[in-house]
C-alpha cells in the first residue's frame, strides 16, 4: 500500500517516525514533491482564504500526492505536549482537506498529548491496525520509528538543518554539506514548516549563507535547554512551537557568538504576532539587532532582499563599532 | 569637475544627482518614474551630461532604491546598496550627530535609528503601502488640488479633523465622509496629516527611541503639513535637509566613492548608454514546476542581465557567456 505525507507543515518535524513505522509495517511512504510555484497555486485555489500562507501550501501538497498513493495520512495533532496545544488551524486541518473532491481515502487519527503521553501509543495502535492485526509488530515499527525520531532530534541539537539531518537519518549521502564558520552568525527564528521551506522563506538560508552569514535556528538547541529559558516568561505561552521559539531567542540573546536575530512570520499568523512581538523586546533590552520579516504570496523578492541587506549591514556596522 | 553619481531609483521617482569630490551636491535631477526606470534614468543621465561643465570627469556612481540592480546593470554602478544603507549614511554626513531618521517616500515608509553614528536599528513599512507618497498623491488628485499646495492649504487649518488612518481604504472613506458633512478642506487634510503620522509612528515607529535630532527626509518631506504633524506629535523640532527629496542618491555616492576608491577605477560606462537601446521583458522558465519568471535585461540586442530563476539556470548562463 502506498502512503501519501505532505511535505509540509510538521513534516519538518515528524517525518522520521512516520515514514519509518509506515515502513516497518510494509507500506511504501511517498512524498509530495517540493513545494513550488504550481503546487502553492493549486493550494491557493482550493483553500480557505483566511488561512495563513502554509497551510495555503498544505492544500496544495495534499493535492500532489492525489493520483500517487492510495491513502493520505492526515493526522489531527491537537497537543504534542503536556499543557500545550498545537496552533488551532491544525486542529481543524482534517476538517478542511476533507472538502477536497476526489481525494484518496485519509488516515485521520487524534493526537493529543494534552493531559498525557498515553494518546501518542493509543493512535499509533489505531493507524497500525490498518495495516496488521499483530499488535507486536505494531509495537516494535512503533519502536524503531521513535529511535529514528530520537536521532533525526539529535541531529538537529548538533545544528544540522532539516535536509541535511533528514539524509543521514535516511542512511542517504551526497546531500552532505561542508559548513565553513562564518565571522558573522545570525539566529533565524520562526515556524519551523516557513523556515525551511525554501519557496516560502525565499530561500533565505541558502541566501545568508551566499552573503557569508552563519545561521542558526530554534531547532538547534536542545528541548531542555529551550524549556527552562521558555520558563522566564511571566506566563507560559499555549502554543509548543512558540514557547520553543521564545526559549531559543532568549538562549541565543545571552550567546556572545550571535550579533543578531531575525523572526520570519506568515502574514496573518495569529501566534507569530505574540511570539515575534515578545522577542522583539527582549532582543531590544539585550541590545540585539532584530529584524521582522513577514512572508505571504508575492514572490518578489526585493522586500525581502532589501530589509536582509540593510540588517546585516547594521549587524556588521554595530560589530565594527564594538570592536574599535 | 570630477565627482560621483549617485541614482536612487524608486517606486515614484528617479533621482540622480552629482557631488564634488568633498561630497557636496551640484547637481540634483528629480524625475518621476512613470513606470519606465529605464528610460527615466537614461534621460536623466543625459539632463545631467548637459548641465555638467565640459570635460567633467565621472570617478564613480552607486544606485540604491527598489530599481538598484536595473540601474546598476545599465549603467555600471561601483556600488549597489540597499536604501536604508544609503539614506543613513548620506543623513549622518549631512546632519552630523543626526539620532533618528523619518524618510517616507512613494511606496515605502522607513525609521532609521542612529547612536553615535552608527545605525542601531531601523523598521520599513510591512506588506502594506498606506500612508505613503502615492496616497497623498492620490487624494490631492481626487480633490483636484496640486500636490505642491497640499502642505500649505493645511497649515491653514484651525482644527483638525479626526481621520482613520489605520489603512488608506478606510481614510478615503473617513474623508469622504467629513468633506460631505461640511468640514472644510484644510481641516480635513491636516487631519490627513495628522492621520498619517499617528499610522506612522503606531506602525513604523512602533517601540523605537526617538531622540532629537530628528531628521525627516524623503519626497513626503516637501509637505509642511507633514512637518507640522510631526513636530506635533513627537514634540521635537524636526529638521528638513535641504537635499530632502534625494537623500538616498546622495548616499549612493558616497559609498560609490567608498568603493571606486578602493577599486582604483570606475565601471562606469559613459554618458553613452543614453543613447543605446535597452530592453526589458520576462518569460517564464518552464523548466521545472516552479515556473519562475524570469527577467532580461538586453542592450543594444545583446542580453547583459537576467534575473528571477531560483535554480540559477538562467542567470548563470549570461555570466558564462560574458567570461568567454
Amino acid at each position: 500500500m502506498r502512503i501519501g505525507i505532505p511535505r509540509s507543515l510538521l513534516y519538518y518535524y515528524y517525518y522520521p517516525l512516520w515514514r519509518v513505522f509506515f515502513a516497518e509495517l510494509g507500506a511504501q511512504v511517498v512524498l509530495s514533491s517540493p513545494s513550488t510555484k504550481g503546487i502553492l497555486a493549486a493550494g491557493l485555489k482550493h483553500a480557505v482564504d483566511e488561512v495563513c500562507l502554509p497551510v495555503k501550501m498544505f492544500y496544495g501538497h495534499v493535492l500532489d500526492l492525489v493520483g500517487q498513493v492510495d491513502m493520505i495520512f492526515l493526522p489531527r495533532i491537537v497537543s504534542v505536549e503536556k499543557r500545550e496545544y498545537i496552533c488551532p488551524k491544525f486542529l481543524g486541518l482534517p476538517d478542511m482537506i476533507r472538502c477536497l473532491k476526489d481525494l484518496p481515502p485519509l488516515i485521520e487519527v487524534d493526537i493529543n498529548l494534552y493531559k498525557n503521553n498515553r494518546d501518542f501509543y493509543r493512535a499509533v495502535k489505531n493507524i497500525g491496525s490498518i495495516f496488521t492485526k499483530n499488535h507486536l509488530a505494531i509495537g516494535r515499527a512503533c519502536f524503531k520509528a521513535l529511535q529514528a525520531q530520537k536521532k533525526y532530534f539529535r541531529l538537529l541539537n548538533m545544528g544540522l538543518m532539516p535536509a541535511e539531518a533528514l539524509a543521514l537519518v535516511e542512511g542517504r549521502t551526497g546531500d552532505k554539506s561542508q559548513r565553513k564558520k562564518e565571522r558573522l552568525n545570525i539566529a533565524l527564528l520562526g515556524h519551523p514548516y516557513n523556515v525551511y521551506d525554501p519557496y516560502i522563506s525565499m530561500d533565505i538560508i541558502d541566501r545568508l549563507h551566499k552573503m557569508g552569514v552563519g545561521v542558526t535556528t530554534a531547532e538547534h538547541v536542545p528541548d531542555k535547554i529551550t524549556r527552562s529559558y521558555a520558563a522566564r516568561l511571566p506566563k507560559k505561552l499555549f502554543w509548543t512551537l512558540g514557547n520553543r521559539m521564545i526559549g531559543a531567542a532568549f538562549h541565543y540573546l545571552e550567546q556572545p557568538g550571535i550579533s543578531g536575530m531575525v523572526h520570519l512570520a506568515a502574514f496573518g499568523c495569529g501566534p507569530d504576532s505574540m511570539t515575534g512581538g515578545i522577542i522583539e523586546r527582549y532582543a531590544h533590552s539585550s541590545g540585539i539587532p532584530f529584524l521582522s520579516l513577514t512572508l505571504d504570496e508575492h514572490t518578489g523578492e526585493a522586500g525581502i532582499m532589501t530589509r536582509l541587506e540593510a540588517f546585516l549591514d547594521m549587524v556588521q556596522w554595530r560589530k565594527a563599532a564594538f570592536s574599535s | 569637475m570630477k565627482g560621483y553619481i549617485g541614482i536612487d531609483v524608486g517606486s515614484v521617482s528617479i533621482n540622480i544627482i552629482f557631488i564634488d569630490d568633498g561630497g557636496v551636491v551640484v547637481e540634483a535631477i528629480y524625475l518621476r518614474t512613470q513606470g519606465q526606470p529605464i528610460t527615466m534614468v537614461q534621460k536623466g543621465l543625459k539632463e545631467l551630461h548637459g548641465r555638467l561643465p565640459k570635460g567633467s570627469k565621472i570617478r564613480g556612481v552607486g544606485t540604491t532604491g527598489s530599481g538598484r540592480n536595473l540601474a546598476g546593470i545599465i549603467v555600471g554602478a561601483d556600488a549597489i546598496k540597499n536604501e536604508i544603507t544609503a539614506h543613513a549614511i548620506a543623513t549622518s554626513q549631512v546632519v552630523p550627530g543626526v539620532q533618528t531618521i523619518l524618510e517616507i517616500g512613494g511606496q515605502d515608509s522607513k525609521i532609521i535609528i542612529l547612536r553615535n553614528g552608527v545605525v542601531t536599528d531601523f523598521a520599513m513599512n510591512t506588506v502594506c503601502a498606506a500612508g505613503t507618497g502615492s496616497f497623498l498623491d492620490q487624494q490631492a488628485a481626487r480633490l483636484n488640488i496640486s500636490i505642491d499646495q497640499f502642505g500649505k492649504i493645511a497649515l491653514g487649518s484651525k482644527s483638525a479633523v479626526r481621520i482613520a488612518g489605520r489603512c488608506a481604504v478606510f481614510a478615503e472613506s473617513d474623508m469622504i465622509h467629513k468633506q460631505q458633512m461640511g468640514c472644510g478642506l484644510p481641516d480635513i487634510l491636516a487631519g490627513l496629516c495628522e492621520a498619517l503620522v499617528r499610522n506612522y509612528l503606531n506602525n513604523v515607529g512602533k517601540g523605537k527611541e526617538i531622540l532629537p535630532p530628528v531628521v525627516f527626509q524623503g519626497g513626503v518631506a516637501a509637505n509642511v503639513g507633514m512637518i507640522k504633524a510631526f513636530e506635533r506629535a513627537l514634540e521635537l523640532p524636526i529638521k528638513v535637509p535641504p537635499y530632502y527629496n534625494v537623500m538616498g542618491a546622495v548616499g549612493a555616492a558616497l559609498l560609490a566613492r567608498e568603493s571606486a576608491a578602493k577599486r582604483g577605477y570606475s565601471l562606469f560606462k559613459g554618458f553613452g548608454i543614453s543613447d543605446m537601446r535597452y530592453k526589458t521583458g520576462s518569460f517564464e522558465c518552464t523548466g521545472c514546476s516552479n515556473l519562475c519568471e524570469v527577467v532580461q535585461v538586453t542592450e543594444d540586442g545583446g542580453v547583459i542581465a537576467r534575473w528571477g530563476d531560483r535554480c540559477g539556470k538562467w542567470s548563470n548562463a549570461v555570466r558564462e557567456e560574458k567570461i568567454s
